[in-house]
């Protein structure tokens, strides 16, 4: 390869195809960019491929294959069903490609000039992009990283049976025994989902709790533990020996081994931000010791001019992030004064039934609030409950005491996912008790559920016997 | 951890950061300062919440930051340590499967309260460049409206006109402006606020103060020096002890006067910049020479702007001395609220006066004026107080035998 002098000069360059490439693309196109997408593999990401599409539609999958059961109560009866997961892979792929050609479309609506190939700076205003043989320079304005993380590779990888969060998907039967190791939503959700596709679970938490507000990580329990899948909480993995079956020993707080037989075992794989692959240590950026890049609020890095978005950037590698962040770079770049503030980044759990998670628990709001309230409303008491048959759940609300602003929103049941944007918004609005009492919830619905949480903090929710 | 720049009271909402008594690295305990930082009206220094080793120090020195910014990261033992864990190598992780985390440390801000305004707004703020933690929200439950940053925005608007204004346009108007922030604002918001709130009068008295001028000059030839301030002082803090009220604040919400068990003396000090007052503290406790020392270092210190937030917080009473700066004969001072008095001296003039025997002698006068919350102290009281004052100073020994 020939590294010439020649650069072709670009306006706004964005480094990565990902949910937060792809939309800082877009975005900075709308307001009237000039922009050259980079990408060395396929469009979409991790997100797309092998992340939060092929993990919901399994999700979804095992959530269907569940509802089964309950149809007969509706007088329809369901013979024998069948689950071929070779369709389901099929579909998988299907969904990906339409989802793919989607975005390759807006690409090219919006103008943008697609580039593959690996990216590499040269200098803070300098990219070289090398695909195969080629190498070819080019001089930006402004740059966006979002080339996000790579998975650090593992001997393990080689045994079929020792999965991780992405590779689970992309197998070909459903593990007899399937144990499941994490201390994050992506645990929870492959535990739930692979219950109800067929697979015993295993699930090993390695902390002492669940990650939500107390009453919520009662509720997994609960029904974690009515749909049979075994909690080892508190565990550290010593060894994991791929023999006939897979066996993980593991050691719990006291210091005493047991070991898990199981089928099938999945565990987060290592990942490691792509910065270095980049360069960005030679342009004398900032980055965390582990390589991650520090931006500010407007997403950009230490040099003036470099913004980075998403998994390559600290903080958790939600595509919820790495959109919002996209948007508020190429904003950025584009001079309006954009703002990245997680405060209120909503936790997701794709389980069956579903959480969703907004703002302070109530042990978090304990350390800064003096006089906080909280309030559960069962989702077992609402009508709409008694039509699907789904009585799980409940949601739990805290606000302060005396102002009455809402400090946190956390569910757990059908419709939970749904309902975080109603969450987000009341907070991100500083919304009051009376914000989100006035106004009207349709009836029968899940929505119901969050104004008698509301109300139950005044003790007025209508469906819950009166405080003792 | 985050060590932010917290609220540092006196109605500052920002401070400049003057330097770093710790460098990345260092090991620290609770309660040592790490940083020391300055407004209009002091210095202060913020201590280490925690013991630990310094991580970051993220603000530049000479920067002025907002309250609430983050101004430098410690790594204590007390914060949990998640992220070591995503070094671990893979070998290892191979080995020992457990401990990765996927997602590392989310840093979602739950320790600090947070700004209570819409989405809409705090861009109207961001559009402007005005950092919206500084605002003071006057909606529902304090909540920032646009009207309250489209006010902060036009008052920058003025401010910045004012200092732009054509010299012309000026001198038509006949008028120059001077910039009203900072300690003047600070004042000015004061003296409103409780000339507004507190109905307050004064009265005034004439003292003989010729014996503590002699008893001055004779410890002067004993080679210390005392001035005659801190005789007024410690005559005041006898008073004080006879009078409580005169030694307390008033708490309408609660419907009681606090009588304070300590006598802390506010100074009111003139400084290039204003008015600034420094508490001498423990006053009945404290020698004269002790006294004279910690007065005059106080002096120094109001001068250079280097008071610290404690030496400007707590008094219980306040005097002001009007003599030094020349002839006023009286003056109705507004309380230094909360407290509920305030004494001023005037400049002292020999003048003549009739004795007992009817004779004319010449003597040493002093004028006082004495503001008193109304609320709370009546017009006899006050005159009590000001005469057992004038018996005290027109007696040195009946005041040396209460000390």
């Amino acid at each position: 390869m020939v590294v010439g002098e020649i650069a072709e000069e670009r306006d706004v360059v964005v480094i990565g195809g990902g949910p937060g490439g792809y939309q800082a693309a877009i975005r900075a196109a709308q307001l009237g960019k000039k922009v050259t997408l980079i990408e060395k593999e396929s469009i979409g990401g991790i997100c797309l491929s092998t992340g939060c599409i092929p993990s919901k539609l399994f999700a979804e999958a095992g959530k269907k294959r569940d509802s089964l059961q309950s149809l007969s109560r509706l007088g329809i009866e369901v013979n024998e069903a069948k689950f071929d997961l070779t369709v389901l892979q099929k579909t998988k792929q299907k969904i990906i490609e339409q989802l793919q050609k989607g975005i390759g479309k807006l690409i090219k609506e919006n103008k943008i000039e697609l580039i593959k190939g690996s990216a590499y700076f040269l200098s803070s205003d300098r990219i070289g992009v090398e695909h195969g043989h080629n190498f070819t320079i080019y001089r930006y304005t402004s740059a966006i990283i979002a080339a996000g993380c790579t998975k650090v590779s593992s001997r393990e990888n080689s045994d079929q049976r020792l999965l991780d969060y992405e590779s689970i998907f992309a197998i070909q039967e459903i593990p007899e025994h399937l144990a499941v190791i994490g201390d994050d939503y992506l645990a929870l959700e492959t535990a739930s989902t692979f219950q109800q596709l067929g697979s015993k679970v295993s699930l090993i938490w390695l902390k002492g709790d669940f990650p939500f507000d107390v009453s919520i990580n009662k509720e997994v329990k609960r029904i974690f533990k009515k749909r049979k899948i075994s909690i080892y909480f508190d565990q550290k993995v010593k060894e994991v020996h791929a023999n006939k079956k897979i066996e993980i020993v593991m050691e719990d707080e006291s210091g005493e081994t047991s070991t898990l037989t199981a089928s099938h075992m999945v565990k987060a794989a290592l990942r490691k931000p792509n910065s270095s692959a980049l360069g960005v240590d030679r342009l004398g950026m900032k980055t965390e010791y582990n390589g991650h890049i520090v931006v500010d609020h407007a997403c950009q890095t230490s040099i003036n001019g470099i913004y980075a978005v998403g998994d390559i950037t600290e903080g958790p590698p939600l595509a919820v992030k790495a959109v919002k962040q996209g948007k508020v770079a190429a904003e950025g770049i584009a001079g309006v004064s954009s703002e990245y503030d997680d405060t209120f980044m909503p936790v997701i759990v794709h389980t069956n039934p579903p959480i969703s998670s907004v703002g302070l628990t109530q042990a978090e709001a304990e350390k800064t609030y003096e006089n906080i309230k909280t309030a559960t409303f069962p989702m077992s008491a609402l009508g709409i409950s008694a039509v699907t048959g789904r009585k799980e759940g409940f949601v739990t609300v805290l606000k302060e005491e005396g102002s009455d602003l809402l400090l946190g929103i956390h569910m757990i049941g059908e419709g939970a996912v749904e309902l975080s944007t109603s969450s987000v918004l009341a907070l991100e609005m500083a919304g009051r008790t009376e914000d989100l009492t006035f106004g009207f919830y349709s009836h029968p619905s899940v929505n119901e559920g969050l104004l008698e949480a509301i109300e139950a903090l005044a003790d007025k929710a209508i469906h819950l016997a009166p405080r003792k | 951890m985050e060590i932010k720049l917290h609220d540092i009271g006196e109605g500052m909402t920002q401070a400049e950061l003057n330097h770093y008594f710790v460098k990345p690295g260092d090991k620290v305990n609770a309660d040592d300062p790490l940083v020391e930082v300055q407004t209009d009206k002091m210095t202060a220094e913020i201590p280490s919440p925690a013991s630990g080793i310094v991580k970051e120090l993220i603000i530049e020195p000479g920067s002025t930051i907002p309250v609430g910014t983050t101004i430098m990261l410690l790594d204590s033992p007390h914060s949990t340590n998640q992220k070591q864990l995503n070094t671990r190598s893979m070998d290892q992780a191979s080995v020992n499967p457990s401990e990765e985390n996927r997602v590392e440390t989310h840093k979602k801000n739950t320790d600090q309260k947070r700004i209570l305004a819409s989405p809409y707004t705090r861009k109207i703020a961001r559009d402007h460049q005005i950092l919206i933690q500084t605002i003071k929200g006057s909606g529902p439950a304090g909540r920032i409206t646009d009207a309250d940053v489209y006010s902060v925005i036009e008052n920058e608007k003025s401010e910045i006109n004012q200092a732009s204004q054509p010299i012309e346009e000026n001198t038509q108007k006949l008028k120059n402006t001077l910039p009203y922030t900072g300690i003047r604002k600070q004042i000015g918001k004061k003296v409103a606020q409780t000339l507004f709130t507190v109905p307050h009068c004064t009265h005034f008295e004439e003292i003989d103060v010729t014996e503590i001028l002699q008893l001055k000059d004779q410890v002067k030839r004993e080679g210390q020096s005392i001035s005659a301030t801190i005789f007024f002082i410690k005559a005041l803090s006898i008073c004080l002890k006879e009078f409580p009220v005169f030694n307390s604040s008033l708490d309408e919400q609660n419907g009681q006067i606090l009588l304070h068990n300590q006598i802390h003396m506010g100074l009111a000090v003139n400084t290039s910049d204003g008015l600034l007052v420094p508490v001498l503290k423990n006053v009945p406790e404290k020698s004269f020479r002790t006294l004279q020392t910690e007065m005059k270092d106080l002096h120094q210190k109001a001068e250079n702007r280097t008071l610290s937030m404690a030496e400007l917080k707590g008094s219980t009473f306040t005097i002001s001395n009007a003599g030094p700066l020349g002839g006023s004969t009286g003056a109705t001072p507004i309380l230094n609220a909360p407290e509920s008095a305030l004494m001023a001296f005037h400049k002292i003039k020999k003048r003549p006066m009739v004795n007992e025997n009817d004779e004319i002698v010449i003597r040493s006068m002093m004028n006082i004026s004495m503001t008193y919350d109304h609320r709370i102290i009546d017009g006899g009281s006050a005159i009590a107080f000001t005469n057992h004052f004038a018996e005290l100073i027109e007696q040195p020994l009946s005041m040396m035998v209460e000390l």
